[in-house]
């Protein structure tokens, strides 16, 4: 679809923390309906990168566009109110490495919350959606459970739950299986890729080269700030052009 | 001791009752308040929140309710004594709750408010239904031993002739010409006072923490 | 409120602080009696605490029980009634003490409990095996807990035992109730006899603050010192 707008675009992307830079000017296109992964050494700067997108860090410069409509910034360069942000944010799902459920919550609460509250959804309406998804990601009959009483991938899947419960534009995954068990990786990769079965647009940054390779539209490598390669995944692991990414995938692959 | 003198020390313990409840119940969220003040980073209102914290720490009850009692009127406020009193417990426990607030406010999880901002709730609601029922049981066990000591505290209020349970075992023993007995009854007293505030802790953070393991 | 009155009466009026400053012996003599009361009572309490924690921790049941006693019942009154106790109630049975007398026990008697409470907790976080090695170099009684364990207690719980210190110092304010003539009975004293109401309170709580500044800045050489030999929270 080279004529439609994208899902998600990043537009010459710089953010330095104090003399550190850590990401340079680094533009990215997400279409509607592709996974997008993000691969690279710790340190790179790809999880910065991600939280640039929904403005959990404020770019130094550049924009982020989404469905074409800049995010947190306007066209002259000045941020939007927290607000305007809010509103583009509801848009945008996003799952983090360490779940970061509401503990007082429950796990229906803690899916239904922002549906009610943001989206000004009823009661009703949330509690039907969120039992679809719960029984969808296979948590049907933890609704009432506090999320204390989960084991990481069960806390992770009600996270993307959550999220998906905002009927997003797209999703963002900041490492989701980093902080669990290797047993429990598995449950958690396999509703990711459910969802991208679906066509549901997702940018995941991880170190699931399997999940990257077999489910991913597109590649994307980063290594100390910048986009060293951007290929399909069958060439960016088959054929991978820059001698960073080749240590890269000797390395972990 | 007699009928009247043990009726006496009631409406003393009573005194001590509703003056500490007035100034536990208001210092709470005014305490909250000035918390935050402290931790907004507004430049001159931060700072000075700090320096008011930290002379308030510092001021033994006695000389601040002596202050206020005697100091106010002067400048144009005129103020009973059980009205000094108050003040003087509500604004000494606020300084010490600020603390509190600040410490479970600044040790709060970064990733519990950014997967809020993530769904697109607004600083307020992030604050009331995220941050403020968490902050509010860890503050708990903190804000009720700051009570207990409050009370603990609450007989300065006596040196401005405010009939508490303490003074007024002055008043009973210049009936009785025997100051033992209503000292050790205000002491028992006291002690019943702390020892179900002590209780009530216990009950209040059995029934908060249901949602932590 | 009269914002006029407050910077004529308070800032502006030399008449008045010239009251105080020819006052000024006086706030001094009631200061050093202050600090007096203050230094030794946190000596007595420090030592008597250092008794009671070791009475707490006795093999001996009743012992035991004895000390939790103490300690729990200091923590549930208020240093006031008990201050009366010593110095109104006891005289009754024909124990007589001057204020002063009265008081400073009373801080000792009643600080040493909160003391002994802080010390207690220090050492449940104490790993056992420590003591059992000093018992297996020969160590024991006394010596042990002086030379192993109590060092340990004071340091790791510098902080805790520095805001106790910072309430001892403000208990002191109480003695005056019982006429004891501490800092702020002189600030009263000045305020009643020269009717200046309020300078004479301001400057008492600017010393009690720049001496709680003194212990707060005391107990952050000390905790620093503790983290160093890597004991206490970091």
């Amino acid at each position: 679809m080279p004529d439609a707008v994208p899902a998600l675009e990043a537009r010459h992307i710089s953010k330095t923390f104090g003399e550190l830079e850590v990401l340079r000017d680094i533009s990215l296109v997400v279409n509607p309906g592709d996974t997008i992964s993000v691969l690279g050494p710790s340190g790179s700067g790809k999880s910065t990168m991600l939280r640039c997108l929904n403005f959990l860090e404020t770019p130094d410069r550049g924009q982020v566009l989404l469905a074409g409509e800049p995010v947190g910034r306007r066209a002259d360069g000045r941020l939007v109110s927290d607000k305007e942000l809010a509103k583009s944010r509801a848009r945008m799902g996003m799952v983090f490495q360490s779940f970061n459920l509401w503990p007082h919550f429950t796990v229906l609460q803690n899916v239904i919350e922002a549906p009610t509250k943001v989206l000004g959804l009823s009661k009703d309406e949330a509690v039907a959606r969120a039992e679809g998804l719960l029984a969808k990601v296979g948590l049907a009959d933890k609704r009432d459970v506090y999320p204390f009483a989960l084991s990481g991938g069960q806390k992770q899947r009600v996270a993307i739950a959550r999220a998906l419960c905002m009927k997003p534009d797209v999703l963002l995954f900041d490492e989701p299986t980093s902080a669990l068990d290797p047993e429990l990786v598995g449950e958690v990769l396999a509703v990711m890729r459910d969802l991208a079965k679906e066509g549901m647009t997702m940018v995941v940054v991880t170190h699931e080269m399997g999940f990257a390779r077999d489910v991913c539209d597109e590649v994307v490598f980063m290594d100390r700030g910048v986009v060293v390669e951007h290929a399909p995944p069958a060439e960016f692991f088959g054929n991978p052009k820059t001698e960073r990414a080749q240590r890269f995938l000797s390395r972990y692959a | 001791m007699t009928g009247t003198e043990l009726q006496m020390l009631l409406s003393g313990a009573w005194t001590t009752v509703w003056i500490s409840a007035i100034a536990i119940v208001g210092g709470v969220p005014l305490g909250l308040v000035l918390g935050l003040g402290r931790v907004a980073g507004i430049p001159v209102l931060s700072q000075l929140l700090a320096l008011y914290i930290s002379i308030g720490r510092a001021t033994p009850l006695v000389t601040l309710v002596l202050l206020l009692f005697v100091g106010l009127p002067v400048v144009g406020i005129n103020i009973d004594a059980v009205t000094a009193g108050v003040l003087t417990l509500l604004l000494n426990t606020a300084t010490f709750n600020a603390e509190i607030w600040r410490s479970v406010y600044q040790s709060f999880p970064r990733g519990q408010i950014e997967a809020a901002q993530a769904v697109g709730m607004q600083k307020g609601a992030i604050f009331r239904r995220i941050m403020l029922p968490q902050m509010s049981v860890a503050a708990l066990p903190g804000l009720m031993n700051e009570a207990t000591l409050l009370v603990k505290a609450s007989p300065a209020i006596a040196v401005i002739g405010i009939v508490d349970l303490t003074r007024v075992t002055d008043r009973i023993s210049a009936r009785t010409y025997e100051p033992l007995p209503p000292i050790i009854a205000a002491g028992i007293i006291y002690m019943i006072i702390i020892a179900g505030m002590v209780r009530l802790q216990r009950v209040l953070e059995k029934r908060a923490a249901k949602w932590s393991a | 409120m009269d914002w006029d009155l407050i910077t004529n009466s308070i800032l502006f009026n030399p008449a008045e602080w010239e009251i105080v400053l020819n006052e000024w012996p006086r706030f001094m003599r009631g200061f050093s009696n202050t600090l007096t009361l203050f230094a030794v009572s946190v000596v007595g309490a420090f030592l008597l605490g250092a008794v009671i924690v070791n009475l707490m921790a006795s093999r001996n049941p009743s012992v035991r029980a004895a000390g939790r006693v103490y300690v729990d019942g200091m923590r549930m009154l208020p240093f006031l009634i008990f201050a009366y106790l010593l110095y109104y109630g006891l005289p009754s049975l024909g124990i007589r003490m001057s204020a002063w007398t009265a008081g400073l026990l009373g801080l000792i008697l009643y600080h040493a409990a909160y003391v002994a409470e802080i010390l207690r907790g220090a050492w449940s976080q104490l790993p056992a095996g420590q003591t059992e090695a000093a018992r297996a170099m020969g160590f024991h009684g006394p010596q042990l807990f002086l030379r192993i364990v109590l060092p340990q207690l004071v340091l790791g719980s510098a902080p805790i035992l520095g805001n106790q210190l910072i309430y001892m110092l403000k208990d002191t304010a109480f003695l005056m109730i019982i006429t004891v003539q501490d800092l702020t009975y002189a600030a009263n004293s000045v305020q009643s006899m020269y009717f200046v109401p309020l300078q004479p309170f301001i400057v008492a709580i600017g010393l009690y603050w720049i001496s709680t500044l003194a212990i707060e800045g005391l107990v952050f050489l000390v905790g620093r010192f503790a983290r160093k030999r890597g004991l206490g929270r970091a």
